[in-house]
């Protein structure tokens, strides 16, 4: 193959449209002799190609990617550790006869939900259906779940509990370009998917952009010289901050009120939850000064009569303990300017991971089977059960979600086997002291991976699996667009696909039903899994895709696919969407004690999610080579940290010692970490695995934490990754 | 057998206690009855002054609906007032005549307006007869009243300087009324501010347009308007204030009659202990406005301290929600289980935030001293307690003024106005009891320009242009002299500007700068 394809970007949700091209100057040139095994250089050329999504443009992860394919620290056979700690290879055929004993010995002992999956929400549509179905039918376990936990359960809890649907954006970014007013609820898309900003210029030339973060990160700094406005609440009170948005449109008239009477329900109870929510109180409890609340809803409103008005939430607001409730809230103020399923105004969440979309349609959560459906719906299972071919009782119940399942790690009646793909829960999952010692109370691990990642470092088995160049399929992107992945490279030739592992092993476990290594294939059986549910696919197949059709989903056979959703009606039984009261809860106050200061965890532009990818990418390392605190001057000189100091931030869960920046961009009551460092500079260390009753999301972005000057620099100052070297443990993670 | 609560009184603070017990009453543990004087549900009291100025509506006032209480099987009698409590055979005698048995019973009878002692108005605080032309502003009747002099542009003469009556002068002044706010002292808010944020705060209102008249007294009203309604508010120094309406906002009073006479022990409000119960009677309890917490044993620290009711809602709404879950365990779980809960928390002092649209003012604590004033600094700072210390900033040419009074760096009061950021921060930390930064002038700078991190000056050949792929000033220059000419050029070469394209006019400065350069 290797002439090259068109493809999408292998990391966030926006999928920049890229073309792969074989490099022109690799061929023969050898590499200069040196003491260290060097890195050769990309064998594809990475070019930026024209999409409605990117518009031909691609950010520093996007242009480098293809550094990672033939990067010498990649796995490239199947990798066992020995009783001394070190993984030696072996061959495939000794792999997959140690994990059906493995998963044998511990069903037998154990029961069947004593073996889990861990997925990923970076994951191919295939891969992560096949996955979906590879547990309850191979392993016959219930415990499946994925990190898209971390990412997208709030807003999608919210979405459907709302709209009766999940699809992040339930229009084409596109349609941001003509907005007046959009307002971004925590989120930094200038790092975290910086083409996308393209679509914030027409709002931001309106002086409509407003952003929501406790920072002024990148996004938040567009607002300046009359982009728009930034509100700067303190962490833990953005639902409290949208009530106070919502109080101002009932009380100043600012209602739709034909929109309200005839497309949703429960209005009247919101109205009254609203009420003890007024600007000034509100300012009380966030920070955010009363003539800012009460500006950012008149814009929108203003907005939402002429031009459009948009409001985006992202992980800052979801990722908390009362998330689904803040993301319902800002659903309920979008309802009550009557922007969703209107003509040029919407609601939408941001999904991050690059198929967080579609990783969390077809089964690979706890609660789901593929098409979106609940598992404990008797119609879902029956249809499934009949695309599969098997008895309905074969299809286990709900499993834990995230959190819970790795919570059970090697407990009595928890997981005591698991396989985990595309994720590396060392990095990305809340308190990770806890995790890793459940990962070590394992029986047997197994890790997919294409590198020696963090978790893969604790792993009995680690399996080589291919790169997005090296293989077919599908992605949803951001808008539930339906994307083709295209194969540009051969894979090294002890890597394998998910799909051929998955195969191998239901055949040893003489699995019932069918378990195809073809992409297309498995697509195939997708579209008929997923008909008639909510995430319907069964109207899209590869030939269309490859011919350049948009195709949205919902998508049935014989239809022309659905771009926007909600134009006609909200997808409850009687069209109307459903607003719910909330208020702020009990748990989600959290109390400054003492000098404790609130942790935020976000991202860098030049890394992605644990950086399992982008730590290796040595141009991304020389930018980024380690975390940094950020930290307001006020707050540093208390504590005598001065900029560029050592710094540990500690609470009971662990300690991260890293150097801290000084910027009056954050808060003076809270510090910033990026999560995207393993070892003493893991940010999730510290935060919390207490999680969202209704999404099952954990609390990343407010945990109290004590900062001091570090004890000894000298402790501490060899610690940085020298770029571009091999290093024994690092990561990898596609989610 | 289900305990049966009846709640006397349906404001704020009794529409947030049924809430919370809803789910107690649709499971069946608990009975619920409401009984409200007024023939509304609950609504929001605190807002009553925006309804009166036309900036809400009375429908998004609600705060309960009582066919929806109904429905989830709440009793609601509305229109209805308690006449009395029989204690011993536990009944409410209703002013229809019927009598309701109790189990437990929550007095949440809130506060009425204080009338002042004037000729020409009846000074009997139960049975108040208030002439035309003269509004207490307590429930929606009175906001009706305002409403229409607002709407006319008439002359609204406010009584009292207390942040009702600014809130209530302000906002009519700004909806079109001729406002005058008539108060005792040189400046409002007397007791709760000093002098300086005082004068700012005054000079404020004026150029907003309200009249202000300070140090008056006032002995009377003058009833010569039509149909022998308010005409002028008259001063002890023989002056009057022509007005068309007279909105007294003289401060509030708690409702106590009912309790006191049923004989439980009341002082400015019903006494209660920490667990908000009534002395003496266990199974009575009240909350809000007529709640004073205030224990009966003499030793306890709080209570030594401790002033009257607050006459703020965020109090009774914690008392409120705390109060649900004790009845609810007490259902539930018995008299021990609920007794060892956590005492309801004790209050800070309250944090008052101006509702105001053209004025930005928050205060809390004591702000009473001054910076040079050593009397008031050494005053408490004895067994190794530190001083008082004051920082203040004043502009009143801007209408800015900030204090900040500390013991040991943590807030013990503070005002701001005109500085609406540093007003949220500084409240915030107020309530947090978090240590001030020791370079106090980081809190005035939060409204200022200097918060913008300055971006490395153009100049510097460093500074990063591009920031989606991470390319200098330097690279692209470098570029241009290699010979890139046109953006797509120094992006094809550089990968600068191809990511969200926003640098393209920085990149073409370069450029031009450079081609400038060459041809001078």
């Amino acid at each position: 193959m290797p002439n090259g394809a068109d493809t999408h970007c292998p990391y966030c949700a926006l999928q920049c449209a890229m073309t792969l091209t074989p490099a022109t100057s690799v061929a023969g040139a050898a590499p200069a002799p040196t003491a260290e095994p060097a890195t050769p250089a990309a064998p594809l050329e990475v070019s930026g190609r024209d999409f409605p999504t990117n518009r031909g443009g691609l950010c520093r992860k996007g242009w480098t990617s293809a550094s990672l394919l033939r990067h010498n620290g990649r796995v490239t056979e199947p990798m066992l550790k020995g009783s001394d700690g070190v993984h030696q290879p072996i061959s495939w055929d000794q792999a997959l006869m140690l994990i059906t004993a493995a998963v044998k010995d511990t069903q037998q002992q154990y029961g069947n939900d004593a073996v889990g999956v861990f997925g990923g929400g970076g994951l191919t549509n295939e891969k992560a259906y096949l996955l979906g179905k590879f547990a309850r039918l191979a392993l016959r376990t219930s415990r499946i779940d994925y990190n898209g936990r971390f990412c997208m359960s709030s807003a999608a809890a919210a979405g459907n509990r709302a709209f009766g649907v999940d699809r992040g954006l339930p229009f084409p970014v596109t349609d941001l370009d003509s907005a007046s007013v959009i307002l971004m609820l925590g989120s930094n898309v200038a790092e975290t998917m910086p083409p996308f900003v393209q679509h914030l210029q027409g709002a931001r030339d309106a002086g409509g952009l407003i952003v929501v973060d406790p920072r002024r990160s990148a996004t938040a700094a567009f607002t300046s010289d009359g982009g728009g406005l930034h509100l700067q609440p303190t962490p833990g009170t953005d639902l409290a901050l949208l009530l106070g948005i919502s109080h101002v449109v009932v009380h100043e008239g600012l209602v739709d009120a034909g929109y309200v009477a005839e497309r949703t329900s429960g209005y009247a109870a919101v109205v009254r939850s609203l009420n003890a929510f007024w600007p000034e109180r509100v300012q009380s409890i966030t920070g955010v000064p009363a003539n800012l609340i009460r500006e950012t809803a008149r814009r929108l409103a203003q907005g939402a009569r002429a031009g459009g008005s948009y409001i985006l939430s992202g992980r800052g607001v979801e990722q908390h303990v009362d998330g689904t409730d803040t993301a319902t809230a800002a659903i309920n103020l979008s309802l009550l300017l009557g922007l969703p399923g209107s003509a040029r105004s919407g609601y939408g969440t941001l999904t991050g991971q690059g198929n967080g979309q579609g990783g969390r349609e077809h089964g690979q959560k706890a609660d789901q089977l593929p098409g979106y459906r609940k598992i404990t719906d008797p119609a879902a299972r029956a249809h499934v059960a009949n695309v599969w071919g098997v008895d309905e009782s074969l299809i286990p119940g709900p499993g834990l979600p995230a959190v819970e399942l790795l919570r059970s790690l090697g407990q009595p009646d928890g997981v005591r086997c698991l396989f985990v793909h595309g994720a590396n829960v060392v990095v990305s999952a809340p308190d990770t002291n806890a995790v890793t010692q459940g990962l070590r109370s394992l029986d047997f691990l197994v890790v997919c991976d294409f590198f020696m990642s963090e978790t893969a470092a604790e792993a009995d088995l680690v399996l080589p699996v291919t790169q997005w160049a090296e293989e077919e399929g599908t992605l949803t992107n951001l808008e539930g667009r339906v994307i083709r992945r295209r194969r540009a490279l051969t894979p090294p030739p002890g890597v394998r696909s998910e799909l051929w592992l998955m195969a191998r092993l239901a055949e040893m476990f003489e699995a019932p039903s069918t378990f195809s290594d073809d992409p297309e294939t498995v697509f195939e059986e997708l579209r008929l899994a997923s008909a008639g549910g909510l995430a319907d696919y069964s109207g899209i197949d590869y030939a269309m895709l490859d011919r350049g059709e948009a195709a949205y989903w919902p998508y049935p056979v014989g239809s022309t696919g659905t771009p926007r959703l909600f134009a006609d009606g909200f997808a409850h039984a009687d069209g109307r969407a459903v607003m719910v009261p909330v208020t702020p809860s009990k748990r989600a106050v959290r109390s400054f004690a003492d000098d404790s200061l609130a942790l935020a965890t976000g991202r860098l532009l030049e890394h992605y999610q644990s950086g399992a990818q982008t730590r290796r990418v040595s141009e991304l390392l020389a930018a980024q080579p380690q975390a940094r605190l950020l930290i307001h001057p006020g707050t540093a000189a208390a504590r005598g940290i001065s900029d560029g100091d050592y710094a540990t931030v500690s609470n009971e869960r662990g300690e991260v010692v890293c150097r801290a920046e000084l910027s009056t961009a954050i808060r003076p009551d809270t510090v910033f970490l990026p999560f995207h460092f393993p070892g003493q500079e893991n940010a999730n260390r510290l935060t919390e695995s207490a999680t969202d009753p209704i999404s099952g999301m954990p609390e990343f972005k407010t945990s109290m934490v004590w900062v001091r000057r570090a004890v000894s620099t000298q402790e501490h100052a060899s610690y940085t990754i020298p770029a571009g070297t091999r290093l024994p443990v690092h990561v990898k993670e596609a989610s | 057998m289900s305990e049966r609560i009846v709640v006397v009184g349906f404001g704020p603070v009794a529409a947030r206690l049924v809430d919370e017990l809803l789910p107690a009453v649709r499971t069946g543990l608990v009975q619920l009855l409401v009984v409200g004087q007024e023939s509304e549900a609950a609504y929001n009291r605190v807002m009553v002054a925006e309804l009166a100025v036309g900036r809400t509506t009375a429908e998004a006032l609600a705060m309960a609906d009582a066919s929806d209480l109904e429905a989830d099987g709440v009793q609601v009698r509305l229109g209805v007032k308690v006449k009395r409590i029989d204690r011993a055979r536990q009944h409410v005698v209703l002013s229809d005549g019927t009598t309701e048995h109790y189990d437990r019973l929550v007095f949440a009878t809130g506060s009425r307006p204080v009338i002042p002692n004037l000729t020409g108005l009846n000074p009997d605080p139960s049975r108040p007869v208030l002439p035309d032309g003269v509004t207490a502003l307590r429930d929606l009747k009175d906001a009706a009243v305002l409403r229409a002099a607002v709407a006319g542009g008439k002359r609204v003469v406010v009584l009292g300087g207390g942040v009702l009556g600014l809130e209530t002068a302000l906002a009519a002044s700004e909806e079109g009324a001729k406002a005058t706010v008539v108060h005792n002292g040189p400046f409002p808010l007397g007791r709760s501010i000093d002098r300086g944020s005082g004068s700012v705060l005054t000079n404020s209102l004026r150029a907003s347009g309200v009249r202000m008249a300070g140090n008056a007294r006032s002995t009377g009203v003058e009833t010569a308007g039509p149909g022998g309604s308010f005409s002028a508010l008259l001063l002890d120094d023989g002056s009057a204030i022509d007005g068309d309406l007279l909105v007294l906002s003289c401060g509030v009073r708690p409702r106590i009659e009912l309790a006191e006479g049923c004989g439980l022990p009341v002082a400015s409000g019903i006494l209660v202990d920490h667990h908000l119960r009534t002395y003496h009677e266990p199974h009575m309890f009240a909350i809000g406005d007529c709640a004073e917490v205030h224990c009966a044993d003499p030793s306890c620290k709080e209570c030594r301290t401790a002033s009257g009711p607050s006459g703020l809602v965020g109090p009774g709404w914690r008392q409120a929600k705390w109060l649900a879950e004790y009845l609810v365990v007490l259902a539930r779980d018995g008299q021990t289980a609920a007794d060892s809960l956590e005492p309801v928390p004790t209050e800070k002092p309250g944090v008052v935030v101006l509702k105001a649209r053209g004025i930005n003012l928050a205060m809390a604590g004591d702000n009473q001293a001054d910076p040079w004033d050593e009397e008031a600094l050494e005053a408490g700072a004895t067994a190794g307690r530190a001083r008082r210390q004051i920082s203040q900033w004043a502009d009143p040419e801007h209408g800015r003024y900030v204090k900040m009074t500390t013991r040991g760096g943590v807030l013990e009061g503070l005002v701001a106005v005109g500085m609406p950021r540093t007003a949220a921060e500084l409240v915030l930390l107020f309530e947090r009891s978090s240590e001030l930064p020791a370079d106090r002038s980081l809190l005035l700078r939060l409204d200022g320009p200097d918060q913008l991190d300055t971006n490395a000056s153009s100049n510097d050949p460093q500074r990063t242009v591009c920031r989606c792929a991470g390319v200098s000033a330097a690279s692209i220059e470098g570029s241009v002299m290699e010979g890139c000419s046109t953006v797509g050029e120094v992006s094809k070469a550089t990968r600068a500007g191809t990511g969200c394209g926003g640098c393209h006019e920085d990149i073409k400065g370069i450029i031009e700068k450079h081609f400038q350069g060459a041809a001078a």
